[in-house]
């Protein structure tokens, strides 16, 4: 009898037993809850890393290149108020851009127009940081170390920013720093060098010659004249776009454009100086009239054009469109 | 004797019913019958991410697409941008019924029938613009309203560059 009983103690124990185990393994509660927080926690992390993606590789550049096209224009008008040249444009541009000040005093009230108003380089990371923060709840930090600009080719302005930033989310943490560069194009811009040296009474866009450095002619060189286009030549003196805004007027190795003076838009129309840009404010023929061409094949439109030899030569005027000044 | 065995067995046999009834009623009680939020989830995402993943250069649509209606009549200029850019610049112009039939285009055939969705613009509602009184009903009574959300922003102007947003674009999926 004693036996029976511990008998059926033990498959009672047995049958506890596996049900217990049962109920541990096969329990969903465990199981989906786990799933749903790995889920949540992959999809929100892969939320912020689209955007933190989307800021290096989108936005910065798309802000910098704004904030590069703003700035060189708020410069120019500033030249074009002031009539004088910037001193140090590299801390200018690098004021402009993250301030939109200029020592100090914002450049929109010194050039009368609202351009860096809310458009500075430090008002769109503020816009960036807050809308992430409303939209992922990720809280953005972006310190910029260094802005600047510079050329590599004629036509077009390299600017680069320096920039750290982290971004930090209940979930991950994103720290960076990043090198942004982008290109913008100089064509449409006014020659900041005409504004300084006639006290804004003669203003030139940079428009780009089509004429080939081998197809020049007289009546090109008309046209040229005529619509007031920049060439740039190979081995030239000529001074970069970005040069003419500190009067530095030396050969560019990279990025040396120069347009030609139009006689009838100064004052007086008659100088003895050679009518490319960059020659004829810095007077360099101004005391060697022997180097000097009037360029008669001009003078019914272009009344006392005149170019040094080395331009009559780039510019393929013949000695039938050329008579030697002195 | 007998009769005390007898007892014994009733008793075991009772027991072991008992953990079975309570072994099951706690397996089943654990299986709650919650909506699946997968397949809504994975919709709203989607649409979102075909929003912000296909540009106008690659769509294929005589409305939206290059060559269409939009694009012939100037409205559509640049075909690098993405359709929630285009969006989005379509709300930063103000042209917000231009907007929503873009968005009703580009979207069709994007979202099963038996879901219904709503496209957000910087905190206002693009599609549908104003919503019938069917669509507020269903959303209100859902049990499970999914939203997917991304920044967006754009070039309004590449000539004086121009920038338009960040805003936050909002997707919301829901089952009719």
């Amino acid at each position: 009898m004693g036996k029976v009983s511990r008998k059926g103690i033990f498959f009672t124990f047995i049958a506890i037993i596996i049900i217990a185990v049962f109920l541990l393994v096969f329990t969903p509660q465990a199981d989906i809850s786990l799933q749903k927080d790995t889920k949540a926690v992959g999809a929100r992390i892969g939320a912020v890393d689209s955007y933190v993606s989307d800021l290096e590789n989108r936005y910065f550049e798309t802000v910098l290149r704004a904030a590069t096209y703003k700035t060189i224009l708020s410069l120019i008008y500033y030249m074009n108020s002031t009539g004088s040249y910037i001193p140090d444009f590299d801390a200018s541009f690098s004021e402009v851009m993250a301030t939109g000040k200029i020592n100090g005093v914002p450049i929109d009230s010194i050039t009368g127009k609202k351009i860096m108003e809310n458009n500075t380089l430090t008002d769109w990371n503020n816009k960036i940081i807050e809308v992430s923060k409303d939209t992922l709840n990720a809280n953005t930090t972006i310190t910029i170390i260094n802005v600047s600009a510079s050329q590599s080719k004629p036509w077009n302005i390299d600017s680069s920013m320096l920039v750290n930033y982290s971004v930090k989310s209940n979930v991950a943490e994103w720290k960076r720093s990043a090198l942004i560069t982008t290109t913008t194009s100089i064509e449409g811009m006014h020659d900041p060098y005409y504004l300084a040296n006639t006290n804004k009474a003669y203003t030139n866009r940079i428009k780009k010659s089509t004429v080939e450095f081998n197809q020049w002619n007289i009546a090109k060189v008309r046209e040229h004249l005529r619509n007031g286009t920049y060439v740039h030549w190979e081995n030239s003196d000529a001074p970069s776009f970005l040069m003419r805004f500190t009067n530095t007027i030396s050969q560019s190795p990279c990025c040396g454009i120069e347009s030609t003076v139009n006689p009838n838009r100064i004052t007086p129309s008659d100088q003895r100086e050679s009518y490319a840009d960059y020659f004829f404010w810095s007077h360099k023929f101004a005391n060697n009239c022997t180097q000097l061409y009037n360029i008669t094949g001009l003078w019914d439109e272009f009344r006392h054009f005149k170019l040094d030899f080395d331009h009559v030569a780039r510019y393929n005027i013949t000695s039938q469109d050329a008579v030697r000044n002195c | 004797m007998s009769k005390k065995k007898g007892y014994f067995f009733v008793l075991d046999a009772m027991l072991a019913l008992m953990v079975l009834v309570i072994g099951i009623f706690l397996v089943t009680s654990s299986y709650v019958n919650v909506p699946e939020p997968a397949q809504v989830s994975l919709l709203s995402d989607d649409l979102l991410d075909f929003l912000s993943d296909t540009r106008i250069g690659d769509l294929n649509n005589p409305y939206a697409g290059i060559g269409g209606y939009l694009w012939n009549h100037g409205e559509i200029t640049d075909s690098d941008n993405s359709l929630l850019q285009q969006i989005g610049e379509f709300y930063s112009a103000g042209r917000l019924d231009t907007a929503e039939r873009f968005i009703q285009n580009v979207s069709s055939g994007a979202v099963p029938q038996q879901y219904m969705y709503e496209i957000w613009m910087d905190k206002t509602r693009l599609y549908p613009k104003i919503p019938s009184s069917g669509h507020s009903a269903s959303r209100n009574g859902t049990g499970l309203l999914l939203t997917s959300k991304k920044l967006t922003f754009g070039i309004l102007n590449r000539t004086t560059s121009d920038i338009w947003g960040p805003y936050r674009a909002e997707v919301f999926v829901w089952e009719r």
